[in-house]
């Protein structure tokens, strides 16, 4: 197995949802530091187009409902050609996190994700000040409760707690002085749109999308005392103050980390974290230079961060779906990949609190890891999906008549990733590929019985422990 | 009231309320509408997946009165339905319903007993990968939009195969996933050519007559129509779907008007807010025509916002009294107007 190749699949486990072979061969040809810059600089992507997407779902139009608005972004990640663009929305999604349940205003939703594309490889400060802006993550902390008259803390506190700092560096007065700040800051038309949320109303006309609005006339703009310093603070000020602060960095820094390379932090680990607060301040507070370091350190590239990482639930569905190539053009099942999700504990736009999802070995219980391994054994054991047939030919190439099992297991690990399993992983997957018979082939192709034993070992596979591992 | 040199289009009223199940008044998701026999409005809901199994055909009249529904739920058994688009009655008073999913045309009568179907998948002559746009001349003569088989095919009122045109491309005559389908007094056939952003007229046997539109946001301009309705003068009506608009076309090609929408609330929806006060009190403080930021400012999001307007405009039909019936599937409704 190249290193060159193991090193990219890796990569790309973390900053996308894993590649296939003929997607590794092309990031290969440009190299590991180039392929990490476009990464991170992806320009526009090409994805399924909206109007074939709207045609055929009439509820991925409407974004009425949860499961239209879920699936609708699957079909983004499934088909984009950037895939860390989405892999980063879904870091946002699961930091900054907004749930339906509270706004039953979908396109709200998917509207922050849309903003998390447009400012999320940039200035954490821009990205502050729109995520305050944003009319969901307002309904959901209610800061359209926050009057001149009578704050409403919440934002201001899970702004400072959850969002950028961390518990320990800030007061209670700094959250008091945080939150009138953000007073005014608002949806249009709040108190109909906030009726409308509270009691899940669709009538008479379905719903009816969010927009911000600042009133100027319901903002304290009294002199208020943040972090030390002084003035008439508006709230982006406010997220001004925020972002020079160390621990915002470190913060920062930190959650990156724990997402893109390794669940735990060692003490290499802290060395790559305070190497990405040095490229956060370097930089003027972008996101992207943050990231570039991690991408780019001997940590993350070291045989030690490799499959450190229980895949989330989303990057599971996606990265086998994607493998199978699966969902390609609109397709009338979609919604139960959504549901799929769910299953798994990680309802795409439905987080369970505003801590977002417990990550890490959390996303593992005996329910969910049936859920995992029978939806990634169904879709890759099947020779009828695209990408399956692609593996199956990959496989089989360079052999005449007969493949042992031993070869078709590590060619079969080799074209699925590669996945690199440990001896023990591997001692039963050629016990299982020696349990089907023998694989002849018939002028070095698979006939249809072959095909089907080939893509039942790549279920198989799929079910490893290792599998679940970024 | 939008008056050109020979036409006015005036507003006359909404018939429309969300309904998500086999209840009632209320429509989900329409598609289409059909004029039947004593004027009454039959309209194709096509539901969400999450309620699918009420996937039906819904009935009322101009005063709003909900008078009855038809369907058998979701499946290829049948008179079921899986994805309807489109649906006409024919000279015998039959309504035939298109499904783009399971490949066929059924054939209902107007109180929703199944008379017949034809159709299954495939690319040959009968066969369909995708029916959508469905239209009926006085003759019983009826054509349908193959969508993804990017041609129009033409058949006897009982569904015996006549003549079929069109393949994939950009010239004349050809289709990039075609949608909507009407006929002028001639039987000349308009075709809501959906993915080229233009609309096509044939003669009735598929020979290209002309085109209508091009690609944009500008007034001669279309992106993705679909659907087209010719009035009694020969004026155009196209669904401009991507651009949230109705566009009238004169029989030279010309914009004769630009309509986008001007909802109120039908009878259905003022019950509603008889029962929940609190929504009225808090809607009558609200602006529902708002200036939406740059980064929504286009014609689906604006229309997301902006309850009055069109959203999600899929169908667009004329009856034999002038009215004008814009079908919205993302509102649940349809716009009425009057063309004098």
């Amino acid at each position: 197995m190249s290193q060159d190749v193991s090193l990219m699949a890796h990569l790309m486990r973390r900053a996308g949802f894993g590649a296939t072979r003929n997607e590794l061969d092309e990031y290969l040809s440009d190299g590991y530091e180039a392929t990490v810059d476009k990464l991170l600089d992806p320009g526009e992507s090409d994805h399924m187009p909206d109007d074939l997407i709207r045609r055929y779902h009439v509820d991925q139009s409407e974004l009425r409902q949860l499961d239209g608005a879920g699936a609708y972004w699957l079909y983004r990640m499934l088909t984009t050609s950037n895939p860390l663009e989405e892999k980063l929305a879904l870091f946002w999604h699961g930091l900054f996190a907004t749930g339906y349940a509270k706004l039953n205003q979908a396109r709200a939703l998917l509207n922050q994700i849309d903003m998390f594309r447009k400012y999320g490889f940039g200035s954490f400060r821009d990205l502050l000040v729109e995520l305050s802006r944003d009319p969901a993550m307002i309904l959901w902390l209610d800061n359209n409760e926050n009057h001149k008259e009578a704050i409403n803390e919440n934002y201001g506190r899970e702004l400072l707690e959850l969002f950028s700092m961390g518990i320990g560096n800030y007061s209670e007065d700094d959250i008091k002085e945080c939150a009138k700040a953000f007073t005014g800051w608002t949806l249009k038309n709040a108190e109909y749109m906030s009726v409308r949320a509270s009691k899940d109303s669709i009538w008479p006309y379905g719903r009816i999308a969010w927009h911000y609005e600042y009133r100027a006339d319901d903002h304290d703009s009294g002199e208020k005392k943040f972090l030390g310093e002084v003035g008439n603070f508006n709230g982006e000020d406010i997220v001004d103050i925020i972002v020079t602060q160390k621990p915002t960095a470190r913060f920062l820094s930190t959650r990156l980390f724990q997402y893109f390379a390794s669940d735990e932090v060692d003490d290499d680990g802290v060395q790559v974290i305070k190497a990405m607060m040095d490229s956060y301040f370097e930089s003027g507070f972008k996101v992207s230079a943050v990231l570039r370091t991690l991408f780019n350190s001997d940590y993350f590239k070291s045989e030690k961060c490799r499959y450190s990482r229980v895949k989330g639930p989303v990057e599971s569905v996606v990265g086998t779906a994607r493998l199978a190539g699966s969902y390609q053009e609109p397709t009338l099942d979609v919604h139960s990949l959504w549901a799929q999700t769910m299953f798994m504990g990680q309802g795409l736009l439905a987080p369970p609190t505003v801590e977002g999802w417990h990550e890490g070995v959390e996303w593992i219980d005996s329910g969910s890891l049936v859920e995992r391994i029978n939806f990634a054994a169904k879709e890759l054991s099947d020779p009828a999906k695209e990408g399956v047939q692609d593996i199956i030919r990959r496989v089989t190439a360079g052999y005449i008549d007969l493949i042992h099992a031993e070869n078709l297991v590590d060619s079969c690990l080799d074209f699925m990733g590669p996945i690199q399993v440990g001896a023990d992983t591997r001692e039963g997957l050629i016990e299982f590929a020696e349990s089907q018979g023998k694989l002849h082939l018939k002028n070095g192709k698979t006939d249809e019985d072959g095909s089907a034993q080939v893509a039942r070992l790549i279920g198989m596979i799929a079910s490893t422990r290792e599998y679940q591992l970024a | 009231m939008v008056i050109t040199n020979t036409t006015s289009i005036k507003y006359l009223k909404t018939i429309g309320i969300v309904n998500n199940g086999f209840n009632g008044r209320g429509f989900a998701n329409p598609y289409d509408v059909a004029i039947g026999p004593g004027d009454n409005i039959f309209v194709l809901n096509r539901c969400d997946p999450a309620r699918r199994n009420a996937i039906r055909v819904g009935v009322c009249n101009l005063d709003e009165e909900y008078l009855y529904e038809f369907g058998y739920g979701f499946g290829d058994g049948d008179g079921q339905m899986m994805l309807p688009v489109a649906m006409a009655f024919d000279a015998e008073g039959r309504l035939l319903i298109t499904d783009e999913h399971t490949n066929r045309i059924t054939i209902y009568s107007d109180e929703g007993e199944v008379l017949g179907k034809w159709g299954q998948k495939g690319e040959s002559e009968g066969e369909f990968n995708g029916p959508a746009g469905i239209a009926t001349d006085s003759s019983g003569t009826v054509y349908i939009c193959d969508q993804r088989n990017h041609r129009v095919q033409k058949y006897t009122a009982d569904g015996m195969f006549l003549t079929q045109w069109g393949s994939q491309g950009t010239g004349p005559g050809e289709f990039n996933l075609p949608w909507g389908l009407g006929l002028d007094a001639e039987d000349n056939v308009y075709v809501a050519d959906w993915r080229n952003d233009r609309v096509q007229k044939f003669d009735s046997n598929g020979h290209h007559l002309k085109t209508i539109g091009d690609s944009g946001v500008k007034q001669e301009q279309l992106i993705r129509p679909s659907a087209v309705s010719i009035d009694q003068s020969g004026n155009v009506y196209v669904a401009d779907w991507g651009n949230e608009r109705l566009q009238v076309f004169n029989s030279e090609g010309k914009v004769i008007a630009s309509l986008r929408g001007e909802a109120t609330l039908s009878d259905w929806a003022k019950d509603f807010f008889e029962s929940n006060p609190d929504e009225m009190e808090t809607r009558e403080i609200s602006d529902l025509n708002p200036d939406v930021p740059d980064h929504l400012n286009d014609p689906y999001h604006i229309s997301s916002q902006t309850e009055p307007f069109f959203w999600g405009p899929v169908s667009v039909r004329i009856d034999d009294n002038n009215r004008l019936y814009v079908v919205e599937s993302n509102r649940h409704r349809i716009q009425i107007y009057e063309i004098e």
